[in-house]
């Protein structure tokens, strides 16, 4: 298949590598007398290639940050660099308008114009940096094929589905060699089968060309599969940036963990520090961590997250086991999910058999080795 | 590490660098809110003035105004008129859509038809109809009841006071029925479905969900029909002058124009409609926007309860359409009648009398017709163009600035809403004339004017078609690469087109008929075809009379059988 970004290049020397962006202290506070902080001194290099997640609650600042970037909201106060020219600086009054900033944007809506067909839709950004339609024509067409919708150029927007208005979408944004894209959840008005598809597919794309991505969701799944990066947001500020494996299996705060759909945080007191680990009191007994935060002091009170595969219950076995009575097993296909009360405490396990265990029945509940899996910060 | 603080941030230079755009946006929009919003001041001004704007102040005027016994008369007139033909408006406008929007009663959508249709028969259609019809000599409706009663029988006679309140009521009927179908047609089914199982009958669900939630329309309608008919013009001052019936409207007129003139006295009449009219439209405001509190998006139509008429269905449908012929196809029928008729009196009824000859005179000898129709179209087509361009200005800053100064621009924009159009007229002469060189005396005080009155129902229209276009659809041009002026021009202008389209038809339409705004501004070369109308009017040739405004009528109806299928003509 013929690239599309390669055609560009050849044509267009100055076309820009895809670049990466740089955001420094940036605040955005909205209301009278700025009593809302949207966003709250974020600082951040999102890098070239790389696909960058945010992810957070709603009303956290996602979009603050992806619409400041885009130009769409001037920030208060802080700097924004894209490939390393700054096209916000409040301190030297820069702010370029989203027209010079050379980006493309998916949006949730789609945000395509009903008025013209799906190949003037794509071909856009072209037409407003004066490319002739003749040389507009033949990018457009090996861009739909980039996204599978090759030879729908003339429809309308209203004769597609939502994924492929999506993939439209993601094809105008990618069309003008953009120094990088911003995603604000594109997927997140599709239903569960497509979403998961689309996020395959867009999975597929970037590995194919990989472009500089700002991605912002709230769906924990979509920023483990997708993102090179994950940042969780908390009312205007970073949580904890890393990889999505080091955010899932290291989250630093309980907010982040909770927020990676980690089930089965529950409250501890630390009985005793090691050199490679800790004790912690809990509810299931004590329960050996291996923490990575040192500089705690015994006594401290603590969260604990235990893995939901890492725990059985069973009527009979594992007898001194702590005693739960069993609030819900569900049968979920591949796993059963239990739900199960534990001196107040509700503790979710997952087992792979397909046994399950009537409500109100009394259990115990055995950790494995290795199910206390990190020590939170409160 | 914050760089710069935000209390340091606010002001700084790159807020101006963000946008030329922005400042001439700006600009423009403060400009026309102080042009709009002048002349009501200047009427206050005016009728406190010995003399022009600028000489001594006085209250001479003020006690002119209530010693006058004319004055008083007409006030209360004004006000009989006024209360008569809101409640004749009401009634037609929320029966006719309560009928064509939640019953099933056959021919309801032919009806909503016919029910907004006067909004495009110019008022002297409406009034040399009904003259045609219920003149209590040589109407038609008077002739036939002679016929059949024998004698000379007088059933209707428009030269009263209930013939104008009947003229009028019907007049404004559609503008009741826009503000008031809407919100029977956009109510949330699921809000009356909850309302169904929880148990209210249908007269329950009528009484308790379905009449509330209209309250703040139905208040809306009532306080606009308030206010075009307490300065409504051409009703009062051809058959209401005819009948001795003097209103505050008409009385302005004759004060500014008889002679000796008495432009302070007009001012002071003046200033009582426009304090009149704009605490009305204040409080219309207000109803509006609480209205807008319940503005339910989501549900269109489907799933609506509707009202089984029973037994009364069909003489329901038959009294809806009657009324609804009589504020339209009546007039225009009656009208066409009396053009073809050499002269026009009870005996003159008969085949013989039938002529083309005031077709041929009226088109094509009587010497003022082509050089007012040409004004009035030059100043409709270019007036209607420059309120729409302009509102796409303001709408902009409006909606999507957001602007500084959008909540005065805002509020300005209500004032000729309450202006009626005479005292309008007062105000900007009482500047204009004061400018030596100026406009005065010229088209484009006309063109003013017009662009004064109709730049609030332009942005109506606009404010709302730029609601619908999602930002997102204007943010994603922006990122492609469009500057703010291409996005207007390559996306929303497009998908605005409808609600555009429809406004420029709408104004166009008022404008070639608009004579009271004109009355006390043009000049004999400025003549324009409404105020032509009132001469031959004056002169007392009804067939003529007859011809030359059913030449109004076609002129404002080619545009809208053009392209009215473009258009959008709701500003809901
Ligand atoms: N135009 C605005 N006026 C006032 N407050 C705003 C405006 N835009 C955003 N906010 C506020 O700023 C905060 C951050 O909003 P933002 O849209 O960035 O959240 P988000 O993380 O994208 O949320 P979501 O996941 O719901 O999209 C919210 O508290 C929001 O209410
Ligand atoms: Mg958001």
């Amino acid at each position: 298949m013929a690239d599309p970004q390669q055609r560009r290049s050849a044509g267009d020397a100055k076309a820009g590598e895809t670049s990466s962006v740089s955001v420094t202290g940036l605040s955005k506070s909205y209301g009278g007398a700025g009593s809302l902080r949207a966003l709250d001194d974020f600082t951040l290099e999102f890098g070239a290639g790389q696909c960058t997640v945010l992810l957070g609650p709603s009303g956290c600042g996602k979009t603050t940050v992806l619409r400041s970037i885009a130009g769409l909201i001037t920030p208060d106060s802080g700097r924004i660099a894209i490939g390393g020219t700054a096209v916000f600086d409040a301190a030297f009054g820069t702010c370029d308008p989203p027209e010079k900033r050379r980006l493309g944007m998916v949006f949730q809506s789609y945000a395509l114009w009903p008025h013209l067909s799906v190949a003037d839709n794509v071909g856009y950004p072209l037409a407003a940096s004066g490319m002739p339609k003749a040389e507009i024509r033949p990018l457009v067409e090996s861009m739909l094929e980039w996204v599978s919708l090759g030879g729908m150029g003339g429809r309308y927007v209203h004769e597609l589905s939502g994924g492929q208005q999506q993939r439209v979408s993601l094809a105008r944004a990618v069309v003008g060699n953009p120094r990088a894209i911003l995603f604000d959840e594109p997927l997140s008005n599709l239903d569960a089968r497509l979403r998961e598809r689309m996020r395959l597919e867009l999975l597929g794309l970037r590995q194919r060309r990989p472009f500089t991505s700002i991605y912002v969701t709230h769906d924990q799944l979509e920023a483990m599969t997708l993102g090179d990066r994950v940042v969780v947001m908390r009312a205007g500020k970073i949580e904890q940036v890393g990889s999505p494996e080091d955010v899932y299996k290291r989250p630093r705060t309980r907010f982040a963990a909770d927020f990676m759909g980690i089930p089965n945080l529950i409250e501890g007191r630390l009985r005793a520090t090691g050199p490679d680990g800790f004790v912690v009191d809990t509810v299931l007994g004590p329960l050996r961590a291996r923490g990575w935060r040192t500089g705690r002091t015994v006594g401290e009170s603590c969260t604990v997250a235990l893995r939901p595969t890492l725990l059985a219950c069973s009527p009979d076995i594992g007898a001194g086991a702590p005693l739960g009575r069993v609030i819900r097993s569900v049968f979920q296909g591949t796993s059963t999910i239990h739900m199960i009360d534990v001196a107040g405490t509700t503790i979710t396990i997952e087992s792979f058999s397909e046994e399950r265990h009537g409500d109100g029945m009394t259990v115990r509940v055995t950790p494995a080795e290795g199910a206390v899996f990190a020590l939170l910060d409160d | 590490m914050s760089m710069v603080r935000p209390a340091e941030a606010k002001g700084r230079p790159f807020r101006i660098s963000l946008g030329l755009d922005h400042a001439a946006f700006a600009m423009i929009a403060v400009a026309t809110a102080i042009m709009v919003s002048y002349p009501a001041v200047l009427v206050l001004l005016r009728s406190i003035s010995t003399e022009d704007i600028g000489s001594p102040l006085t209250l001479d005027w003020i006690r002119a105004l209530v010693d006058s016994r004319r004055s008083r008369e007409a006030l209360v007139n004004t006000a009989i008129y006024t209360a008569g033909s809101s409640a004749l408006a009401m009634t037609l406008g929320v029966g006719l859509s309560f009928l064509s929007t939640r019953t099933d009663m056959p021919g309801a959508r032919l009806l909503g038809l016919l029910a907004i249709l006067p909004i495009l028969v110019p008022p002297f259609i409406m009034v040399v109809g009904w003259v045609a019809l219920a003149d209590p000599n040589a109407g038609l409706i008077n002739i036939a009841a002679s016929m059949l009663f024998g004698g000379r029988t007088v059933l209707v006679d428009i030269n009263t006071m209930s013939g104008l309140i009947w003229m009028t009521g019907l007049f404004l009927s559609p503008y009741v029925y826009l503000l008031v179908a809407a919100g029977f047609r956009n109510c949330d089914p699921a809000m009356e479905e909850a309302a169904r199982v929880a148990g209210a009958s249908r007269i329950g669900l009528l009484r308790t969900v379905i009449l509330p939630l209209q309250r703040p329309a139905l208040l809306a309608a009532l306080l606009l029909v308030v206010v075009m008919s307490a300065g409504d013009f051409v009703i009062p001052s051809t058959v209401g002058l005819k009948a001795r019936i003097y209103m505050l409207p008409s009385l302005i007129w004759q004060n500014s124009s008889t002679f000796p003139p008495q432009p302070g006295l007009a001012a002071a009449q003046s200033m009582l409609l426009v304090v009149i009219g704009l605490v009305c439209i204040f409080f219309q405001r207000r109803a509006l926007q609480r209205g807008g509190r319940y503005t339910l998006l989501g549900g269109k139509g489907a799933g609506l309860t509707t009202f089984p008429l029973g037994r009364l269905r069909y003489p329901l449908a038959g009294l809806a359409f009657v009324f609804a012929l009589c504020s339209s196809l009546l007039p225009i029928l009656s009208v066409s009648a009396m053009a073809f008729m050499r002269f026009w009196a009870p005996y003159a009824m008969n085949l013989e009398n039938l002529t083309l000859r005031n077709f041929r005179y009226v088109l094509f000898e009587y010497p003022q017709v082509w050089p007012s129709a040409q004004n009035s179209l030059f100043l409709a087509v270019l007036g209607a163009t420059l309120c729409v361009l302009l509102a796409i200005v303001l709408g902009w800053y409006i909606v999507r600035m957001r602007g500084r100064f959008a909540g005065l621009v805002e509020y300005a924009m209500v004032v000729p809403l309450g202006v009626p159009g005479i005292a309008l007229g007062v105000g900007i002469l009482s500047l204009w004339i004061l400018v030596p060189g100026g406009i005065y005396g010229t088209l484009w005080i006309l063109l003013l004017a017009y662009i004064t009155a109709h730049i609030p129902v332009a942005l109506q229209f606009v404010g709302s078609a730029l609601h619908r276009v999602h930002t997102d659809l204007e943010d994603a041009s922006r990122i492609s690469g469009r500057t703010l002026v291409g996005t207007l021009r390559r996306i929303n202008l497009p998908l605005m087109r409808p609600a555009l389209i429809g406004s420029w038809l709408l104004i166009y339409v008022v404008i070639l008929r608009e004579v009271s705004l004109v009355i006390l501004l043009y000049n004999p070369s400025t003549i324009v075809l409404p105020v032509g109308l009132m001469d031959i009017w004056g002169s007392g040739f009804y067939p003529e009379l007859a011809v030359y405004s059913l030449l109004l009528l076609v002129l404002g109806l080619v545009p809208v059988l053009l392209f009215g299928r473009f258009a959008r003509f709701t500003a809901d």
